[in-house]
């Protein structure tokens, strides 16, 4: 194996917090294949503790997430990924977002967002599951793409 | 209730909106990313989503070299509709090798608009495929990177072999509000999903 993936060396030293390193400055990236530099070389277990699978596992990525006000002073009191999930969610946000922000795997995102939510420091809002036969819901939308000039 | 920790407000502005999505798909570089740019309130964004053992089966032999853990960029931007509402955008990966993520992303969707580019129109066999056969209700697309199409529309449905019911449209990906009335007209089919759906239940 002469992969890259096989390094278990230190993760490189960067004293800059990813969310403030790069925080949605231009479009993303075109390139549709991974080996994205930007991406944390922190192995994903090292973020969660050994758990990959989310509390919830089912999780969706469009589910918006929000800092529970009443936990924002006690945040202080969080370190390092899980800190910058309670900053960053200050509006609301979906999991997608806080992935492509802190620049975490998606599954990582999954994991630390529900554990934050959990643990009271996250208000979620997953959507509907009736959804795609809520004709309100869909006239809505379209309403709101009508809108758009 | 389907916010499972919601806690009770202290205001009604503390409530998160409700977020609803649209899959846009189709083969490499057809225009999915430049699409979502277009009508995005923010910059499309782009995370990583890992390729898990069972997707590294599908790999094609030959295709892709012997790298079985790989990550796979997917890209996505919003739109508000209003403060309850927002509408996500997202991106299938390119190569058809990642379709095991299309479960996740098709999961509670609203629809799909499927793009298409006449020089390499098989590209975009495996996404028609994958949501007619889960019964996601899709709109065919062809982008115009001209604003001309060199071919006849149904010359291109005899090609691509869709449904008569599947709506074949032309749009141009770089332009606002082109795209808008594309995502126009995945919702249409989405409602006449639902009020089939509604129907059929009355009957039973």
């Amino acid at each position: 194996m002469t992969d890259e993936s096989s390094g278990i060396g230190p993760p490189s030293a960067s004293s800059i917090r990813p969310y403030l390193a790069r925080h949605g400055d231009g479009p993303a990236q075109q390139a549709d294949d991974g080996d994205d530099p930007n991406v944390s070389p922190l192995r994903p277990y090292l973020l969660t503790a050994g758990r990959s699978e989310p509390i919830d596992d089912t999780l969706e990525i469009e589910a918006q997430v929000l800092t529970n006000q009443l936990d924002a002073a006690s945040a202080e009191r969080l370190a390092f990924e899980h800190r910058d999930i309670v900053t960053l969610c200050a509006t609301p946000v979906s999991v997608a977002e806080v992935a492509a922000k802190l620049r975490l795997h998606i599954g990582v995102a999954r994991v630390l967002v529900a554990d934050l939510a959990a643990a009271g420091y996250l208000v979620v809002r997953r959507p509907s599951s009736g959804l795609p036969e809520d004709l309100d819901m869909i006239e809505k939308v379209i309403r709101g793409l009508q809108d758009i000039r | 209730m389907d916010f499972k920790t919601y806690v009770e407000p202290t205001g009604r502005e503390h409530r998160p909106p409700t977020p609803v999505k649209i899959v846009i798909s189709g083969g490499f570089g057809v225009g999915k990313t430049t699409a979502v740019s277009a009508i995005s309130e923010i910059p499309p964004l782009s995370t990583e989503a890992a390729i898990t053992s069972v997707a590294a089966q599908i790999d094609r032999i030959g295709e892709v070299p012997a790298k079985t853990t790989t990550t796979v960029a997917l890209d996505f931007g919003c739109i508000t509709i209003d403060r309850d509402l927002k509408l996500y955008l997202f991106g299938t990966p390119g190569q058809d090798r990642f379709g095991f993520m299309w479960q996740d992303l098709s999961r509670g969707a609203l629809g799909a608009l499927v793009i298409v580019d006449t020089r390499r129109l098989d590209d975009c066999y495996p996404a028609v495929d994958y949501f007619e056969q889960i019964g996601l209700p899709h709109v065919v697309a062809i982008n115009c990177f001209d604003g001309v199409l060199a071919h006849d529309l149904d010359d291109v449905r005899w090609a691509l072999a869709i449904s008569n019911d599947t709506p074949l449209i032309t749009f141009d990906a770089r332009d606002k509000l082109s795209v808008r009335d594309a995502l126009l007209a995945v919702l249409r089919r989405t409602r006449d999903h639902a009020k089939e759906r509604m129907l059929n239940r009355y009957r039973t």
